[in-house]
């Protein structure tokens, strides 16, 4: 099974999905399309908490700076320590060797209501 | 209603990503802005900056005319010469930077910013009231095609270009590929290169051609993107960022170009002169980051825990791995190159140190 089996997005292009009891949580890889060349990236800290749609990441392109945010609310328990220091490594693969952050969560049901299935996220892309 | 250059299909086809950009709608990358970056620098890359514009000034007064709007000393530009320069105001501001080219007696070509076309000629054409000139804004008739890197000259010369020692600032009038066209050795990238200004039905099978010819040479085409980090390592201005009615030449670290001999009068002359004599309130500055951060456009700059300055233009630098910027700051001694200066990036300040533009060496001079 791979990540776009299994994840849900957001209509900001974050993407979540559950892997051993946390939430690993990253960019889609029509976000690293759309933004270009990666050459910045700077993640939280761990036992950082966030609610949900609260800005935990910032990202650069060469061309714009955007700010990522988080798909449910949770705990930073785990970050993608070598990514800040080559974050070019998003442009190759954003999912298996390039997800952002693992949090443990108790989001509500609710929290998942406007999130959206990989297919379903690129249909309405389209 | 967005603009589309004669290329446009080309840029579709071969995949851009395509952006506004000054009212036209401009391929910003073909693949990634890194890349075709690398490839200006090390090989050859084409571009279509169509978007630019082309007004012919011409008249029993255009060189005195000419004179009147610009610091330079048009009456010494020597036939088929370049000549970089400034459109200035009253108050030493700038309505745009451009090129004037020399094309014949009382013949001149401006080859200005495509966000600037329209404002430069109703200026223009506001100052030439007592003058015998005709102002003919044709950037609608032209398209443009640069070719940038240090193979330029090879390609050129495969596509039948041969003429032995064009200097760089000159315009000829050229046959290549069996297109009569005006090749320019200019650019805005800091290499070496040609800017090939042609009728537009000629633009797409030049184009193809470029890109064909080129493949031995390793020719890309390059975007907007590229060309924006190229022009920014070069040290080069961007009007709307660098520079703008508000700025001086003085200010912007133009003084190179506003000769100090110059007799006649021109628009902004005292307070320019006045700026060279006793010193200007602002000016502009190169940096580099001393860490990972990235600094843009408008970011703030601070000195001594005082805000000084804003970045007026920003970004990587792919060729030195660093990030770098240009900012106007307060004119004071203490700031200079290696002082630290600061910007603020996320509500944090950042270190960076002055240094001097170029951020790379430019190879461009032949």
């Amino acid at each position: 099974m791979s990540y776009k089996d299994e994840m849900y997005c957001t209509k900001s292009h974050e993407y979540v999905v559950k892997e051993d009891g946390k939430y690993v949580i990253g960019l889609t890889d029509y976000a690293i399309e759309q933004l270009g060349d990666i050459v910045f990236l700077e993640l939280p800290a761990i036992g950082d908490e966030f609610e949900k749609g609260e800005t935990f990441a910032n990202i650069e392109s060469v061309k714009a700076a955007s700010e990522i945010y988080m798909p449910i609310s949770g705990k930073i328990i785990e970050i993608n320590e070598e990514l800040p220091d080559a974050p070019e490594m998003l442009n190759q693969d954003c999912y298996e060797g390039g997800w952002l952050v693992k949090i443990e969560s108790n989001a509500a049901e609710s929290e998942f209501d406007d999130l959206m299935t990989y297919d379903d996220y690129k249909a309405e892309l389209e | 209603m967005v603009k589309q250059t004669y290329l446009h299909n080309e840029h579709v086809k071969l995949g851009a990503k395509m952006v506004d950009f000054a009212g036209w709608h401009m391929p910003v990358q073909y693949t990634s802005i890194i890349e075709e970056h690398k490839t200006v620098r090390e090989n050859v890359g084409v571009f279509d900056v169509s978007h630019m514009g082309e007004v012919f000034v011409s008249g029993d007064d255009a060189t005195a005319f000419l004179n009147k709007v610009v610091p330079q000393s048009i009456d010494k530009l020597p036939y088929e010469k370049a000549v970089y320069c400034q459109l200035t105001k009253p108050n030493g501001g700038l309505t745009d930077d451009l090129i004037i080219y020399k094309l014949g007696i009382e013949s001149y070509l401006i080859i200005c910013n495509a966000s600037r076309v329209d404002e430069d000629v109703n200026w223009l054409s506001l100052n030439a009231r007592d003058f015998d000139v005709k102002i003919d804004n044709q950037s609608h008739n032209y398209s443009l095609i640069a070719i940038q890197g240090p193979k330029a000259i090879n390609l050129m010369q495969k596509m039948g270009y041969n003429i032995e020692n064009q200097k760089s600032f000159t315009i000829k009038s050229v046959a290549i590929e069996g297109i009569k066209l005006l090749a320019s050795r200019t650019g805005y990238t800091g290499e070496d290169g040609f800017e090939l200004l042609i009728r537009n039905n000629d633009a797409e099978f030049l184009w193809n051609r470029i890109l064909e010819k080129g493949q031995e040479f390793g020719i890309k085409p390059i975007g907007l993107g590229a060309r924006d980090t190229l022009r920014l390592e070069a040290g080069l201005h961007l009007y709307g960022n660098d520079l703008n009615e508000d700025t001086t030449p003085i200010e912007a670290g133009l003084s190179w170009s506003v000769p100090k001999d110059k007799k006649e009068d021109y628009n902004g002359k005292d307070v320019i002169m006045s700026q060279i004599q006793y010193g200007t309130n602002k000016k502009l500055i190169g940096f580099e980051m001393l860490d990972r951060n990235i600094p843009r456009h408008e970011y703030e700059v601070y000195f001594n825990k005082e805000k000084v300055g804003e970045v007026t233009s920003g970004g990587v630098a792919p060729t030195s791995g660093k990030n770098i910027g240009m900012a106007y700051v307060k004119n004071i001694a203490e700031i200079c190159p290696d002082s630290i200066i600061q910007v603020m990036i996320r509500e944090k300040l950042h270190d960076a140190k002055v240094v001097k533009r170029p951020f790379v060496q430019k190879r461009n001079r032949v």
